[in-house]
C-alpha cells in the first residue's frame, strides 16, 4: 500500500466513513503491518488532541450584536421593497402593452414618413399663394393708408407689419405717412412698422430726411433714440438744423443733444 | 424537516426571507466561533470576525447558488473574513499572535493546573499556533465532524481524497511539533 492510499484510508477509517467491508480490510491491514499501526496510533492521538481543544463560552453581546445587525438590515430591505412594487407592478402590468405600444409607434412613424415623402410640391403652393396674399395685402394696406379715418390709417400701417419683406411701394407709402399725416399716432405706428425695414438704405435716409419735418416732441424723441440705435451719422445734420430752426421743448432739446454726442 | 435544512434555509434567505438567518447564525455560532479562536484570535476578535461572515453572508446572499453545501460555503467566507482580518491587522502592525489573555490563560495553565488534560490542551494550542496558517485550518476544518471531507474540498477547492491526505499530513505535523514541545 502506498503512502498516500494509507493516508486517506487511514482518514475515512479514523472518520467512520468507511463501508464495514472496507473497514474489516483496513483493520486486517494494520494487524498485518504494524509499522503502519503505529503511524495510525499516532494519527488518532494527535486527531483526539484536536478534538479536546476547548472554546471559552460565547458571549451574550455576540447575539445581541447579531440580531440588530439583522434586523436593521430586515428593515432596510422592507424600506428597498416598499418602493419597489410601484415601479415593478408597473412594469410587470404593462411589459406586453408598452412593447406593443412601441411597435406602434414605430410602425406609425414609418408609414408617415413613407407617405408624406412623396408629397414634395406643396411648399411651391404656399409660396405661390403667399406671394398672391402678399400682392392682396399690398393693394388693402395703401388703400387703408388713403382713408379719411386715423383709425382705418393706424389698421393699414399695422398691416403692413405683417409684410415679410416690404417692397419700395410700401415703403414709400408708409414714409409718405410718417412726413404728412395729421394724426401723431398714426405718424408713430409708422416709425415703428418702418424700424423693421431698417436695413434698406431708403428707409434710413426717408427717416433721416423726415426729421426736420416734425413737429411732435414724441416722434422727435422716438426718431432721436432710433438713430442713436442705428448709430447713423448722417442724422446729426437734420437734428442740428432741428435744434437750431424750431422752439423745441426742454426735455426734447436735450434728448437730442444727447443722441447727438451719443453717436458722434 | 426538509424545510429546515442549512441549504434550504439559505435559500429562503436569499428570497428574501432573512429572519431565517437568524436560525442559521444559532446553528453554526458555535462552530464558527471555535474556528476562528483556535485559529489564534483572542475571543472578542472571533465574535467580531463571526459577525463579519454573517455581514458577508447577508451582503452576498444573491451570490448563493444553493449547490454545494451550506456549511462550505460558510467557511470559506470564514476563511476569507480571517485572511482579510490578518491583513488589515498586519498593515496597522498589531501583531496577529496570541492575545494576552490567551497568554495569561496558559500560563496559569502550566503553572498552576497539575491536571494533564489541561497542560495537553496548552501544548496541543501552542503546537496549532507553531503550524503554518493553511494546516492550522484545514485541521479546525476538520475538527467539526460535521464537515465531510468532500465539504473541505470545496472549501479549500480541491478534491476530497486531497483533502483526506492534507488533513492526514497536517495531523502528523502537529503531532511532530507536540511531541518537541512535550519533551522541551
Amino acid at each position: 500500500m502506498d503512502q498516500e492510499k494509507f493516508e486517506i484510508q487511514a482518514m475515512d477509517f479514523m472518520s467512520g466513513t468507511m463501508s464495514p467491508k472496507e473497514t474489516k480490510d483496513f483493520e486486517k491491514f494494520l494487524a498485518e503491518n504494524p509499522e503502519y499501526d503505529e503511524k495510525y496510533k499516532a494519527l488518532l492521538a494527535s486527531w483526539e488532541l484536536i478534538e479536546n481543544l476547548d472554546t471559552p463560552e460565547i458571549s451574550p453581546q455576540m447575539d445581541e450584536a447579531f440580531f440588530s445587525m439583522l434586523s436593521d438590515e430586515m428593515e432596510r430591505n422592507k424600506k428597498k421593497e416598499t418602493k419597489k412594487p410601484f415601479w415593478d407592478g408597473i412594469f410587470t402590468v404593462f411589459r406586453p402593452q408598452l412593447a406593443y405600444g412601441i411597435l406602434l409607434l414605430a410602425i406609425g412613424l414609418g408609414v408617415g414618413y413613407y407617405l408624406s415623402s412623396p408629397q414634395q410640391p406643396k411648399p411651391i403652393e404656399t409660396t405661390v399663394s403667399n406671394n398672391e396674399t402678399e400682392e392682396v395685402r399690398q393693394k388693402l394696406v395703401l388703400t387703408l393708408l388713403e382713408q379719411p379715418s386715423a383709425n382705418q390709417r393706424l389698421q393699414g400701417v399695422s398691416e403692413a407689419n405683417k409684410f415679410e419683406n416690404a417692397d419700395e411701394i410700401v415703403i414709400q407709402a408708409l414714409l409718405q405717412t410718417l412726413n404728412n399725416d395729421s394724426n401723431v399716432n398714426v405718424r408713430l405706428a409708422a416709425i415703428e412698422s418702418l424700424t423693421s425695414y431698417v436695413d434698406n438704405p431708403m428707409v434710413r435716409q426717408g427717416l433721416v430726411q423726415s426729421i426736420p419735418s416734425q413737429e411732435s416732441p414724441i416722434l422727435q424723441i422716438t426718431l432721436a433714440n432710433l438713430m442713436v440705435a442705428l448709430q447713423e451719422k448722417s442724422s446729426i445734420e437734420p437734428f442740428k438744423k432741428l435744434l437750431k430752426e424750431k422752439q423745441l421743448d426742454t426735455t426734447v432739446k436735450k434728448r437730442i443733444e444727447s443722441s447727438i454726442e451719443s453717436i458722434i | 424537516m426538509q424545510n429546515l435544512t442549512d441549504n434550504t434555509l439559505m435559500m429562503q434567505v436569499k428570497n428574501g426571507d432573512l429572519n431565517k438567518l437568524g436560525l442559521l447564525y444559532e446553528r453554526h455560532k458555535k462552530r464558527l466561533f471555535g474556528f476562528f479562536y483556535n485559529l489564534g484570535n483572542n475571543p472578542s476578535v472571533s465574535e467580531d470576525l463571526v459577525q463579519n461572515v454573517f455581514v458577508r453572508i447577508l451582503k452576498y446572499r444573491k451570490s448563493y447558488t444553493g449547490e454545494g453545501s451550506f456549511a462550505a460555503w460558510m467557511f470559506q467566507m470564514a476563511r476569507n473574513v480571517n485572511y482579510d482580518y490578518h491583513k488589515k491587522a498586519k498593515k496597522q502592525r498589531v501583531s496577529p499572535g496570541i492575545s494576552p489573555e490567551d497568554a495569561n490563560i496558559g500560563s496559569e495553565d502550566g503553572l498552576n493546573e497539575a491536571l494533564e488534560q489541561q497542560g495537553n490542551v496548552f501544548l496541543v494550542k501552542k503546537a496549532l499556533n507553531l503550524l503554518p496558517v493553511d494546516k492550522r485550518e484545514i485541521l479546525l476544518l476538520s475538527k467539526y465532524r460535521e464537515l465531510k471531507f468532500y465539504e473541505i474540498g470545496e472549501i479549500l477547492g480541491c478534491t476530497e481524497g486531497a483533502a483526506k491526505v492534507r488533513v492526514h499530513r497536517a495531523l502528523k505535523d502537529l503531532k511532530t511539533i507536540f511531541l518537541q514541545l512535550e519533551t522541551r
